[in-house]
């Protein structure tokens, strides 16, 4: 019996769609790289660089004159920078849990997605990183963060959160690129066969490590690429949950909470998530990658965003509870704070950005549907930023002691710098969209094979 | 005096071989007259290079303090000081112990005047006709000038402030023997005129008398702020410490009354405060009188008929101003109880009703001589009126004058019509500015010369009659400028009289002639030295006679009250700044900095006025309105201030002085002052409406609710009884890490919120103390204020007049502090003695310990704030301090830097350390003496025993922190009114 003989109801939906070859994949992914991209391309990549630029003139001036000229205060001492830190890191959640938990779970779906969602969490960790560095006070001195035998004879203070977060972002930084560039290698190999130029051929013939794709080849690649996905694993519950500790182990009421760990996470795949179905929502009908990158996936990571965002909702309402049931006035206001206080507006947007609208994911039509998707995960990317901001602000500025109460005042930089991170991360995307292959040739391939057997079979019956 | 040098290894002298400090010191002064001004004092602003002593001074070892006496005089106050110098630099200003008034305090003001002394825009050389000139130059100018003056008997006019110096006095008589046409008239612009009016018209004789608060056990003040912007505040906060702080429940407290419009300073102490309208004062103080005479039979003054008081009664005032009468009669009791232990006082803003009201209750009580004492007051120093101003105005635009000369009053600035004098100062002859900055006045001068700040200059003051201060200089002057006095006995010998032509020598020989006793038993430069090493010499003076009120001008002040009607629109009261007095300290950085205590608003003033009148005229915080008063008009920022009198606005004098640190920040408000003889600094109706526009507050503290929050105790008498319980740590939170031992000492502090009344001395002794940084308006706005040890003010209760509950806020030295373990550097940790400790150089400014730390405490450096500090106000450092740098984290150290001095002075004797040997800034500076700080494992220390009160808690106890510092519950001692109305 075959897929076709079945009733409608059990009917899978084939992972491609439409006319695909094997070879067609390949020609198309080399297409992108070989050909000039498309005039709207160098449009996009002007105005993302030009912000990104801009965030970086407006941090060499913060370099150069001081932290000061962003709104950070007394008690507000963590403000935009931390929040773009806590939210390019959750970004930077997708690729992992997409490519390597997906792939413990053998869903073949996550294939055509992998590669692009691989490729936001290096970017996003890109900017991520920045930040920690730039936020400190005297930015020529963060690398006393990092303990190594110096002749300053000092040692860094392991007890300290941030200590445990340089590990755990660069860690995980390190093995998410690892990840990624190993995934790339058999594609590297395609590009090579195929290159018109000689320098490009060049650079892939390095990048691809000699693979010639041989059986033995394919079974250590294979046996690597699972373990690598074991380890990372590990890491992508460890990095939110460790970002977490930033604010968990401190004593200030809104922070002080056990729940942070695994709610930081969850908020992190979640915002994850939302980034991948908004990259997606464009590129897969830009760069015509409609026939691997079907409505069934769409439909299947906007389910994982309503997961998510109801996990989401049980985690604020744990969170609502514990502040309640602790008794803590501090604790209590503070939460009440959150929506009924002088920016009551930061905490609702939360909740009606990552509770509220997602809901409308529960209807098949609106999972498929494209402005819908592009609302609702802008909103939860907008949601999860308004999060850290209450989280990191709206806690910070009203602390044990109300007459050290304050307000934090962004200026003009604080915007400056958030949107050039944004900048930076999709310039980096361009560049990868337009240089290196942008889905995982040799996954989805299997799947053209499957897919192909399929339409036969069907065509026989 | 416990003050020890800090470097005691010193290469030269074995420290058992060292002589005692105080000898040391002595001979020091032996030399004090010369050797310290050609010697110590070399550091001249334009030197590049450093060079070593080649021969050493004797008083001067590198790296150890020296302490001199001196004395600052302020409008009628000569404060008592005690100046420290590093390497011939004074540093930081404090009392003087030996002072036997101020007995080693001194006002806020006195101690920012270290900046004052290096301030960069200082006047440094003469200025004739615009251009930088020599004192030839300027001579050559104003001396034919005098000579014609002289010859023609033409009046020259010399306006100064108060002289309350006797030398300075005798300088002036003698440049007016040479200039027969000199008018000398003194002005001090913060010093009220309604109270010397009445004052002379109620006892013929406007001699100030002393407030002794600590004598006194009810005080009733109408809106007078005695331990705030008053004369005598620092003295007065002491007398009043002394009655506050019962050890155990049932001991007596005395009671404090505020009847007052503002929420000032000492009515945000007031164990019953009553809003009420200036102009409500009088008749309120006329019913008690009233009730006194009729309930309790104290009998009235001679001259006053009984009938005269009869329209006060305390049930009509009450009715009137809608006042509570069981508070009034309850007064009346307490005051009546008292007797001559009450103390009325009403503020020197108030009209001459009012005052006479206060002198009828004192005398009627008895007070008078015994809380209220003039028998020791110096001779009224004469002082100019507003309205006698007004007419100098008239004259000077008239060209009545030959020349005119301004020694430091500022006229253009304050007096009410300052625009009006300014422009009248253009038809003179001639105007000649004496004084430290290129102000108001000085722009509009033909000769500008420049002045010897205090620090730099010699002198003598008599503030009573039994007293004479002398001032010293501690450096050579920075500039070339010269002292006034100097000045003025120069043109005096030009004119041919025969006087020393060095005012320190002019100043020894009046000394040596009438103030040296015949027959002493030393010679006069033992005599001499020894006064100007004490700074302060006790005097053999006959006391007064006792003053006698006169009853007639009290009945008239009492028929002008009766007579007087309610204005229907707001009332206006103005008031010196606590911080910038008249204005004079507009470009010290410090005070424009300090916030105002209970309001918490700094780099300005604003017009405070209660919520109703807010709402009535559509305005809230930060609303700009305009305010007018006599024809002039002034824009202020609106203050909705809790606690304001309904009615009646207020507004403080001494901001919006142009130019500098001021940066024209604030209004000049002497505008607004009546200058027709009556209260210059109350006016019965202004117009207030809005201008448009807003001008936001910069304040250091926008919260004032504790919203439900156990921060602080404010409990009344009768509480404590029931509330005072075991001190707090006494049981310790349970805990998982090993018990802290102290192997030497544990520094710990008591903070006594009874007696501490939140005047702000503390902040600026930091500031001096620690190199805290200014950071300006915009900044504090920004919420970055940098002050180590902040005033936390809390309103409590009745929203529009709440009790107000002042808490310092400083590093709490947590034993288990929550900033150390967060720190990723390791720049922040904990020292064997007990100390939370910031390495600067460590620190990398992730800010974490500050987001981690309760009390919010933590500084951080923004910006490079102290680039700002040019040449020469770097000399005010601290060198014991470290100057941060941006980008790092700062606290307060319970100034580790003498408590490290103190230990090693203890170690090179090989002795033990004495309990209150060390003290830090704040404690040191405190005029209640109410942070006390010591090593608590020493259990006979003060602070031992003062952890052990049973109004001991610590803030945020609960989180486990373990905090060093134990506040001691304050305790209000309210009025327990009778139910069952008012009997008159």
């Amino acid at each position: 019996m075959t897929e076709a003989t079945l009733p409608a109801a059990l009917r899978v939906e084939p992972l491609v769609q439409g006319d695909v070859t094997l070879a067609g994949l390949d020609d198309h992914i080399r297409g992108w790289t070989e050909r000039k991209p498309p005039r709207a391309w160098y449009v996009a990549i002007t105005i993302t660089s030009l912000t990104a630029l801009m965030g970086f003139a407006a941090i060499g001036y913060m370099l150069y004159e001081g932290i000061g000229i962003i709104g950070n205060s007394v008690p507000v001492v963590w403000g935009f920078l931390i929040i773009n830190f806590v939210f390019w890191v959750g970004i930077g959640h997708a690729g992992t849990l997409i490519s390597v938990i997906l792939y413990l779970f053998r869903q073949r779906w996550r294939n055509a997605i992998s590669r692009i969602a691989e490729a936001t969490t290096v970017f996003a960790f890109v900017c991520a990183m920045m930040f920690p560095a730039i936020h400190v006070g005297r930015p020529w001195f963060p690398y006393w963060l990092v303990p190594y035998p110096n002749q300053r004879g000092m040692w860094v203070d392991f007890r300290s959160p941030l200590i445990w977060d340089v590990f755990a972002v660069l860690t995980y930084f390190t093995v998410s690129l690892l990840f990624w560039y190993l995934g790339l290698v058999p594609d590297f190999a395609t590009l090579r066969a195929t290159a018109k130029s000689r320098t490009r051929r060049a650079v892939y013939r390095l990048l691809s490590w000699g693979w010639v794709g041989n059986a033995r080849q394919w079974v250590h690649y294979e046996k690597g690429y699972l373990l690598l996905a074991g380890m990372t694993t590990v890491l992508a519950l460890s990095v939110h949950s460790i970002v977490s500790m930033d604010f968990a182990v401190s004593q200030l009421p809104g922070w002080h909470m056990t729940i942070f760990p695994p709610y930081f996470v969850v908020g992190a795949a979640f915002s994850g998530f939302a980034g991948v179905v908004l990259v997606f929502a464009f590129v897969r009908t830009v760069m015509q990658l409609e026939n691997y990158v079907t409505m069934r996936h769409m439909d299947l990571l906007n389910r994982m965003v309503l997961f998510l965002a109801c996990v989401m909702t049980y985690a604020y309402l744990m969170e609502g509870f514990t502040a309640w049931y602790s008794a803590d006035p501090f604790v209590k206001y503070i939460f009440a704070n959150y929506v009924f206080g002088d920016q009551w507006w930061a905490g609702t947007l939360t909740i009606f950005l990552n509770c509220v609208l997602p809901q409308l994911l529960w209807f098949p039509k609106f999972r498929r549907s494209v402005p819908v998707m592009v609302t609702v995960s802008a909103g939860v990317t907008v949601g999860m930023w308004m999060e850290r901001y209450t989280i990191v602000i709206l806690s910070l500025h009203r602390g044990y002691l109300p007459s050290s109460w304050g307000m934090y005042l962004p200026t003009r930089y604080d915007f400056m710098i958030l949107f050039g991170s944004i900048g930076l991360f999709l310039t980096l995307l361009l560049l990868f969209l337009r240089k290196l292959p942008v889905i995982a040739a040799w996954e989805v391939k299997p799947d053209i094979v499957f897919y192909q057997k399929q339409s036969a079979e069907a065509g026989h019956a | 005096m416990d003050r020890r040098p800090e470097f005691v290894t010193d290469p030269v002298t074995p420290p058992t071989e060292r002589e005692p400090v105080s000898r040391r010191r002595f001979l020091s002064l032996v030399g004090a007259s010369a050797a310290l001004a050609a010697t110590a004092a070399c550091v001249p602003a334009d030197s590049d290079t450093i060079v070593a002593y080649t021969k050493k001074p004797d008083d001067v070892v590198p790296g150890v303090a020296n302490y001199y006496a001196s004395t600052y005089q302020e409008g009628l106050e000569a404060y008592g000081v005690l100046v420290k110098a590093r390497e011939g630099r004074p540093i930081h200003i404090d009392g003087n112990d030996e002072h036997p008034v101020y007995r080693g305090k001194t006002s806020l003001r006195a101690q920012a005047e270290t900046i004052g002394l290096y301030d960069p825009e200082r006047l440094r050389a003469p200025r004739v006709a615009g251009k930088a000139s020599s004192w030839k130059a300027a001579d050559a100018r104003v001396v034919p000038a005098l000579k014609a003056a002289a010859a023609g008997g033409k009046p020259v006019l010399l306006l100064t402030a108060a002289a309350i110096s006797p030398s300075r006095r005798a300088v002036i008589a003698d440049l007016k023997r040479a200039v027969p046409g000199l008018q000398h008239v003194a002005w001090e612009p913060a010093v009220s005129a309604s109270e010397r009016t009445a004052r002379q018209a109620l006892y013929g004789d406007a001699a100030a008398p002393r407030a002794y608060v600590d004598r006194a056990t009810v005080i009733l003040a109408f809106d007078a702020d005695f331990m705030g912007g008053m004369e005598g505040a620092v003295p007065a906060i002491a007398g009043f410490a002394e009655h506050r702080q019962p050890t155990r429940p049932g001991q007596p407290m005395s009671r404090l009354y505020a009847l007052e419009s503002r929420l000032s300073l000492t009515g945000s102490k007031a164990d019953t405060r009553v809003p009420l309208r200036p102009s409500a004062a009088a008749p309120v103080a006329f019913a008690l009188a009233n009730a006194l005479h009729a309930r309790h039979a104290v009998p009235l003054p001679a001259g006053l008929d009984a009938s005269v008081l009869a329209p006060f009664t305390l049930s009509g005032v009450a009715r009137q101003y809608a006042l509570d009468g069981a508070v009034l009669s309850a007064l009346a009791d307490d005051l009546a109880g008292a007797a001559r232990s009450a103390l009325v006082l009403a503020g020197p803003s108030l009209p001459v009703e009012a005052h006479a009201a206060a002198a009828l209750l004192n005398t009627m009580l008895d007070a008078e001589g015994h809380t209220l004492d003039a028998a020791y007051a110096a001779d009224a120093a004469p002082l100019t009126t507003p309205a006698e101003m007004a007419a100098i105005t008239r004259d000077l635009g008239a060209g009545k004058y030959a020349a005119a000369i301004f020694w430091e009053a500022n006229p253009s600035y304050a007096v009410a019509d300052g625009a009006g004098f300014g422009a009248a100062m253009a038809h003179a002859p001639l105007t000649v500015r004496m004084g430290l900055h290129d102000d108001e006045t000085a722009s509009r001068c033909d000769v500008v010369l420049p002045v010897n700040h205090w620090l730099e200059s010699w002198n003598d003051f008599e503030p009573s009659a039994d007293l004479l201060a002398v001032q010293q200089p501690l450096i050579r002057p920075l500039y070339d400028t010269r002292q006034g006095e100097e000045i003025l006995l120069g043109w005096a010998r030009a004119l041919g009289a025969p006087v020393e032509a060095d005012y320190r020598t002019y100043l020894m020989a009046r000394w040596q002639r009438e103030v040296y006793p015949k027959g002493a038993p030393v010679t006069f430069d033992r005599y001499w030295t020894a006064a100007v090493h004490d700074g302060a010499l006790r005097r053999d003076a006959k006391p007064r006679a006792a003053r006698v009120l006169r009853g007639d001008a009290v009945a008239a002040a009492a028929r002008t009250a009766a007579a007087a009607k309610p204005g229907a629109g707001l009332e206006l009261l103005l008031a010196p700044d606590v911080r910038l007095w008249d204005g004079r300290y507009g470009n010290n950085g410090w005070l424009q900095e300090l916030p105002e205590p209970v309001t918490k608003v700094c780099w300005g003033n604003n017009l405070a006025m209660s919520s109703a009148d807010a709402a009535a005229l559509g305005v809230t915080d930060g609303d700009l309105v305009s305010v007018s008063a006599g024809g002039r008009e002034v824009k202020l920022p609106v203050l909705v201030q809790p606690g304001q009198a309904p009615g009646a606005v207020f507004a403080a004098l001494g901001f919006g002085r142009v130019g500098g640190v001021s940066g024209g920040r604030g209004a000049n408000t002497f505008a607004l002052a009546a200058d027709d003889g009556s209260a210059p600094f109350h006016r019965a109706e202004v117009k207030v409406r809005r201008a448009g526009g807003r001008e936001p507050l910069v304040r250091t503290q926008t919260e004032f609710g504790l919203h439900g929050r156990e921060l602080t105790a404010l409990w009344t008498l009768e509480e404590y009884g029931k509330k005072a319980g075991p001190p707090a740590g006494s049981k310790p939170l349970p805990t998982l890490n090993d018990p802290l031992e102290w192997p030497d000492h544990k520094w710990a502090m008591t903070i006594d919120l009874s007696t501490c009344v939140g005047c702000g001395g503390c902040e600026i002794a930091c500031q001096s103390e620690n190199n805290v940084p200014v950071v300006g308006p915009e900044q504090v706005g920004r919420g970055r204020t940098m002050h180590w040890i902040r005033g936390d003010v809390y309103y409590v209760g009745d929203g529009e007049n709440p009790r107000v509950a002042h808490q310092p806020m400083l590093c709490q030295q947590c034993d288990d502090a929550p900033c150390e373990p967060v720190c990723p550097v390791a720049a922040t940790q904990h020292s064997a003695d007990g100390l939370n400790e910031q390495i600067y150089n460590r620190c990398i400014g992730v800010r974490y310990c500050a987001a981690n730390c309760p009390y919010m405490v933590r500084r951080f450096n923004f910006f490079d704030y102290t680039s700002t500090i040019t040449d020469p106000l770097d000399l005010a450092f601290n060198p014991e301090v470290t100057v941060r740098p941006r980008g790092v984290m700062e606290k307060c150290t319970f100034c580790v830097q003498r408590i490290r001095n103190g230990v090693q002075i203890a170690k090179d004797e090989g002795r033990a350390l004495r309990d209150g040997e060390i003290q830090p800034a704040c404690a040191a500076a405190c005029p209640a003496n109410a942070i006390v700080f010591g090593d608590i494992t020493d259990r006979t220390s003060r602070v031992a025993r003062a952890a052990q009160s049973d109004r001991g808690f610590k803030v945020l106890e609960d989180l486990g922190v373990r905090p060093a510092i134990t506040y001691l519950a304050e305790l209000r001692n309210p009025a327990a009114p009778k139910t069952g109305g008012i009997h008159d």
